[in-house]
């Protein structure tokens, strides 16, 4: 199967979980919320132009199934999966902790976005020590969920990813020995 | 091909935002009988099936979780209601007897009261629940093929869960009672004062009961109640006596008392409800017709404007 199809498919099976299972269970009085996380992680591994298009795609299946306010969500998750496809492109990062702090990025984005999009279209609620210990421990519960998710994104992905960055590290190590043409000169 | 890998990816982000933005305007300006409205109740109708199938499936993981985050508090709940069981045997002692006064008054000024007896209720699964803070909805697998309508009140065995917001054949939304649209007129326990419980702004998971007069007086622990009151330009689409939840604090601020309120229901896990509808004809459907067809925003909308906002709460209540 194509990288896009992967990525529909796992869409499709994250949005149902998320909304079947994950939205029923609160973890210190707020929802994990795998949907930026998904988005995020697929802009990580396929790019910008993928990771737009999922987070428009996952954006308007979670509006249309929650019968949200159309387009909120998939204006900003085309936001992040092109800002993540983006960080990919441009400078790769492979650290161990890369997954954690991008999931906890993409999470902060999209409740903010949410809220600013909200103030805009009138919903009466003024910003409030309650209204930011729910968007501070919405990023918390949200990080300690990315990994296991990066795991589980990655893993449905194998195989099936334009140029794998793993893969790619490998050709380099295999070419230039581990070593860079500069230091290796 | 440099310039044309970057130019079509600029055009892509373009492309996409500018949808959303569409797509969000288009949303937002219609009422909710329009057409984008209408997909999204279509598209509810086609994924039911599947929602209440994952729902039913990964209910074992789901309970799982749950009676993880359940034990951490059972034992605060075990003596608070140890506590609360004391002290509501003693209330049902000299509710009984107040209980048959209050009935033979009602016989003897014919008091116009809606009463639950009028209600048919269907029991539903709760199918999805958004994720998001910005909206305390969830989706339920019965819809108007059940006689479900726009809003219908909802209920469960611990009390007022929200009323009816879209409708499609096989499922339905619910908007809950910690919905910025939502507002119920509402009496604390025994007393005849009533006010209208809203969602606390900037408190997602809090409810706040206002517009009570100036000398108002409320004890922690006591019961909100709908009111279910019955009088020209006050009528409530809810029946009387339905619990909302519990006082938890009191706030006087410029001659007006506010009431704190935990809510009674734990919308966190819901599970299964009862929406209340109405044979047509009755007055609980007449009231709900009458509420269905105000203008966009203050009837049943989840994109209520601020200045829309009391005329919801007053025809809502």
């Amino acid at each position: 199967m194509s990288a896009l199809g992967r990525v529909a498919a796992l869409g499709v099976a994250v949005v149902f979980f998320q909304i079947g299972a994950v939205s029923e269970v609160p973890v210190f009085g707020v929802n994990v919320d795998l949907s930026p996380l998904l988005v995020v992680f697929v802009g990580l591994l396929c790019g910008s132009m993928i990771g737009a298009l999922s987070g428009f795609a996952v954006g308007l299946l979670v509006d249309l199934a929650l019968l949200q306010t159309l387009g909120v969500s998939s204006l900003i998750f085309t936001l992040i999966g092109y800002w993540s496809g983006r960080l990919r492109e441009l400078r790769d990062p492979q650290a161990a902790l890369t997954p954690l702090l991008v999931g906890a990025g993409a999470t902060a984005v999209s409740l903010v976005g949410y809220s600013l999009v909200e103030f805009m279209l009138g919903v009466d609620a003024p910003v409030s020590l309650e209204l930011l210990r729910q968007i501070v421990l919405g990023v918390v519960v949200n990080s300690v969920a990315a990994l296991p998710m990066w795991a589980i994104v990655r893993r449905a992905l194998e195989g099936a990813l334009p140029e794998d960055p793993r893969r790619r590290r490998r050709r380099r190590a295999y070419t230039t020995g581990g070593l860079s043409p500069l230091s290796r000169g | 091909m440099y310039d044309k890998t970057v130019r079509r990816r600029r055009a892509l982000l373009i492309l996409l935002v500018v949808l959303s933005l569409l797509l969000l305007t288009a949303y937002f300006g219609e009422a909710p009988s329009g057409r984008l409205h209408g997909v999204q109740r279509a598209f509810l109708t086609v994924v039911s099936p599947i929602q209440d199938g994952a729902n039913k499936a990964l209910k074992p993981v789901r309970d799982l979780f749950a009676s993880i985050g359940d034990t951490f508090n059972a034992k605060g709940q075990r003596n608070e209601l140890r506590k609360q069981v004391s002290r509501l045997r003693r209330q049902l002692v000299s509710d009984q007897a107040e209980k048959r006064t209050y009935r033979e008054l009602l016989a003897l000024y014919h008091v116009d009261q809606l009463g639950v007896g009028e209600y048919h209720p269907v029991t539903a699964t709760v199918v999805g629940k958004s994720p998001s803070i910005w909206y305390a909805t969830v989706n339920i697998d019965k819809g108007s093929s059940s006689g479900v309508r726009v809003n219908d009140p909802v209920v469960n065995d611990e009390g007022l869960v929200g009323k009816v917001a879209q409708v499609a054949s096989d499922a339905a939304q619910v908007d809950l009672i910690t919905d910025s649209t939502m507002g119920v007129s509402a009496r604390i326990g025994s007393s005849r004062i009533t006010g209208v419980v809203q969602p606390k702004l900037g408190a997602p998971n809090d409810l706040l009961l206002q517009y009570l007069p100036a000398n108002t007086q409320a004890t922690g622990g006591e019961y909100v109640v709908t009111s279910g009151t019955i009088a020209a330009g006050d009528e409530s689409l809810y029946p009387p006596g339905i619990v909302i939840g519990q006082v938890s604090s009191m706030n006087e601020e410029g001659g007006y008392t506010s009431v704190n309120v935990r809510p009674a229901v734990n919308l966190h896990n819901l599970d299964v409800v009862q929406v209340l509808t109405a044979a047509r004809g009755s007055r609980p459907a007449r009231l709900a017709g009458t509420l269905a067809t105000l203008p966009s925003g203050q009837g049943s909308s989840s994109t209520t404007a601020p200045g829309e906002q009391l005329a919801s709460t007053g025809a809502g209540g």
